[in-house]
């Protein structure tokens, strides 16, 4: 009888007290729902947006490093470039310090003989001289 | 035993004609050989029976040489003689009756030379000085200076031969050091060239000094070793070296340094640096050659223009003999410092030898 009374009322567009409340209850559930993924999809829309700002950011601050990169590559080779040349010149320097001192130490070597020798020279002259001076008349 | 003096009175012989002032070739010598060897020596005994050794290698390169019809001379220069002992002039005369003095120009060297020259009192024999004396003198278009027991070896001979030599080139043979019998009276190319006769591995000459044994053979044209001025006479403190020195001194002045394809064959001998060159380590100074340790193949030098005694006054005292009497005119300064100078950079030069300290 209920079932069939049901059906009558659902013939007319009517339907229970208790079971408009529970569709009410239903659509005010769904309807709170809806919102809930509306302001879900906000934030995501926002987070993306957020995303999508710090990728550029990083993007640019990239494009900013290897500008960066570039030219400390540019200036370590410039650097390495200069510090070969400065090695060049040091050894070269180096050459040449070491063919004047190899000249000077020849030299030295050449005075020293000299000072020996007249060294020797002089004290066979005044040896012979005082040999003479004192010589019995 | 006599004093130390000159041999020859100076009025026992006859003054000679007027020496060339450029070349300092003497006028009364004509001909122009191919090769001069150069040569010095005395009569004291160095490294056993020298006089013996020089005439068997003196007769053997001469035999050589004329049998493949060059035309050579050996100038030799008899260093400061002692007084005690014949000179070598003479005994040459007692022991190669045959040989032609015609291809000799023998230089006597007033023994006052050594005494006045001397940096070193250690150094008994100035060699290079003594080498210089015959470089100055030589007449040969290509000068060779060796030593008195350097038996020249075929490869020497051939390049003569086929004339290949150059000037501005200096040439190098690589010495081969023999453990032959003392007491040999021919020698052989079987004895030279048998490799069991070898006192140790070949050398090899290396770029671009090619040095070891430098003083066994030098073989430079003659314009272009008066172009250098012959072996270094400003550095007077050592005699081991000076022969390495001309190396450094001819590729600073632009020469190429050219190993002539085969060796030079020395007979082993006592009292030879080659068979103790550690003998004065640690004592460097006291070494009768003079310290080993100098800059030899890091400086160069200048020799005055009278290198080679060009000043002493000379006489002929014998046919193809000379006296190089002693004149204070002819010794160079005890110093001549601009006389040492730093190798002139050119292309392809060595960088210089390792400084090595002294002091």
């Amino acid at each position: 009888m209920k079932r069939f009374l049901r059906r009558l009322l659902a013939v007319f567009g009517l339907a229970p007290a208790s079971a408009v409340a529970s569709q009410a209850q239903l659509v005010a559930e769904s309807r709170k729902g809806s919102l809930t993924w509306k302001n879900r999809a906000g934030e995501a829309m926002a987070r993306v947006k957020a995303l999508e700002a710090e990728v550029k950011r990083q993007t640019h601050l990239n494009d900013k490093l290897r500008t960066s990169t570039q030219k400390l590559r540019l200036r370590h080779d410039e650097i390495e470039k200069l510090l070969r040349e400065r090695l060049v010149e040091a050894e070269h320097a180096l050459i040449v310090a070491r063919e004047q001192l190899m000249v000077i130490d020849a030299k030295l070597d050449i005075l020293e003989g000299a000072a020996n020798v007249l060294d020797a020279r002089t004290r066979t002259a005044i040896s012979k001289q005082r040999n003479e001076t004192v010589a019995p008349i | 035993m006599r004093e130390r003096g000159p041999r020859f009175p100076n009025n026992a012989t006859k003054p000679l004609p007027q020496s060339d002032p450029v070349s300092s070739q003497p006028a009364w010598i004509a001909d122009t050989p191919l090769l001069s060897i150069v040569l010095t020596g005395r009569n004291d005994g160095y490294g056993g029976d020298f006089a013996a050794r020089f005439f068997r290698t003196l007769q053997f390169n001469h035999e050589q040489l004329t049998s493949r019809g060059l035309a050579h001379e050996f100038v030799f220069i008899e260093w400061a003689p002692p007084a005690d002992r014949p000179l070598l002039f003479d005994e040459i005369g007692r022991e190669l009756p045959n040989l032609n003095r015609r291809v000799c120009a023998w230089y006597i060297v007033h023994p006052e030379y050594q005494i006045a020259l001397s940096l070193n009192p250690r150094l008994e024999y100035l060699e290079f000085l003594a080498k210089n004396v015959g470089v100055r003198r030589a007449r040969g278009q290509y000068v060779l200076t060796s030593n008195c027991d350097v038996y020249l070896g075929r490869c020497v001979l051939d390049a003569l031969e086929r004339r290949a030599l150059e000037p501005r080139v200096l040439y190098r043979a690589p010495r081969h050091d023999l453990n032959l019998p003392e007491d040999l009276h021919e020698v052989t190319w079987e004895m030279l060239e048998d490799p069991r006769n070898l006192a140790g591995p070949a050398h090899v000459l290396k770029r671009p000094y090619m040095g070891s044994g430098t003083g066994d053979f030098v073989l430079l044209e003659r314009a272009s070793f008066h172009e250098i001025r012959g072996f270094n006479e400003v550095y007077r403190v050592a005699r081991i070296g000076i022969d390495r020195n001309v190396i450094v001194k001819a590729l600073a002045s632009g020469f190429e340094i050219r190993d002539i394809g085969g060796p030079v064959y020395h007979q082993n001998h006592e009292g030879s640096y080659r068979l103790n060159p550690k003998a004065y380590e640690g004592r460097e100074t006291e070494a009768p050659w003079g310290d080993r340790r100098w800059h030899s193949s890091g400086v160069s030098y200048v020799n005055p223009p009278t290198w080679g005694l060009a000043n002493a006054p000379i006489r002929a005292v014998a046919e193809h003999c000379y006296y190089v009497d002693f004149s204070w005119d002819a010794v160079p300064p005890l110093v001549d410092l601009r006389g040492i100078l730093v190798p002139a950079a050119r292309a392809g030069l060595p960088a210089p030898g390792q400084y090595v300290r002294k002091r």
